[in-house]
């Protein structure tokens, strides 16, 4: 049902070799032992290059109707940002004070 | 039944305006379901950040092998999305054996994958690792975070090598067609993503 103008094998083994390369980065990262912030923030920004090409290429979201885009991303995110309310108690339970 | 000619209640559905998303139904309800499993995948994550965050003692407890172990399941992951994509093309190419063939190459892969996991926990179990213990003398918490997040993945992937199978043996036998095998496909992409975030997130923000 989805439309057409879909990639060739070739296509999908290059991006999967590229999600691939991505892990190796994240890896190579860890190990050159980064302060634990921007490790996360460098690891978490790398996730999210491989889920964006995952889900529009290999989940075919990019062949799909725009529609089911803007259905479902935004609302996930929305839900994802609201999620984040739990860190200034998380803050608060290790050193009982606020982003001190 | 039958007024002016139009046929009420039986067969009605064709007179109804085309779906706004230009998908089978199945289709569309995979993705309702993976956006609700995300969020439910998200609310772990988050709920291991907070446990992290709000202690002072986590530790880093991983050495190297774990981290290998890790790297070898992503890749099988990842390369079991690919066999899955070359199924979804077969059965779009009306090539039934090898269609059947890659399906089957995916769930050897999960189920690859799912050994290697449960072989990494029995591993931890084996040292001593608990839901609420831990024998590196860190967080207590950090057993609770690592079992659950892994395990629901972990269960994602059994559910979805025991999905592929019931879909495998219903394609072959001509009860379901490549649409099945493609809302499948859906799926099995959505657990390959989670693990994209899981690993980083509970491996190597753990390791040594």
């Amino acid at each position: 049902m989805s439309s057409n103008q879909e990639p060739r094998m070739g296509s999908y083994v290059g991006i999967v070799i590229g999600l691939m390369i991505i892990v190796g980065i994240e890896v190579i990262l860890t190990y050159r032992h980064l302060p634990a912030r921007t490790l996360l923030f460098s690891l978490l920004c790398l996730a999210c290059v491989e889920a964006f090409l995952g889900i529009m290429y290999l989940m075919h979201v990019k062949y799909e109707s725009p529609l089911l885009f803007w259905t479902v991303f935004p609302a996930t995110l929305f839900v994802l940002v609201l999620l984040n309310y739990v860190w200034p108690d998380a803050y608060r339970m290790a050193r009982m004070s606020l982003f001190k | 039944m039958s007024q002016s000619g139009v046929t009420v209640g039986v067969g009605h559905a064709e007179l109804m305006e085309a779906s706004p998303y230009r998908m089978e139904k199945k289709k569309l309800g995979m993705w309702i379901f993976i956006v609700a499993d995300a969020c439910t995948f998200a609310t772990f994550l988050f709920g291991y950040g907070y446990m992290r965050v709000g202690s002072q003692n986590w530790g880093t407890p991983f050495e190297f092998p774990t981290i290998l172990n890790g790297i070898v399941m992503t890749f099988i992951l990842l390369s079991s999305s690919l066999t899955m994509l070359a199924a979804v093309q077969a059965t779009q190419a009306e090539r039934k054996a090898s269609a059947i063939k890659w399906l089957g190459l995916t769930m050897l892969l999960g189920t690859v994958f799912a050994v290697l996991h449960l072989r990494e926990w029995f591993k931890m179990i084996g040292e001593g690792w608990r839901l609420f213990s831990n024998p590196t003398g860190g967080a207590a918490q950090f057993g609770a975070t690592f079992f659950s997040v892994t395990g629901l993945h972990l269960a994602h992937v059994i559910s979805g090598v025991i999905a592929l199978l019931i879909i495998m043996r219903g394609y072959n036998r001509g009860r379901y067609d490549g649409s099945h095998v493609e809302t499948t496909g859906l799926y099995w992409h959505f657990v390959d993503l989670v693990w994209m975030f899981v690993f980083p997130l509970m491996y190597l923000m753990n390791a040594r």
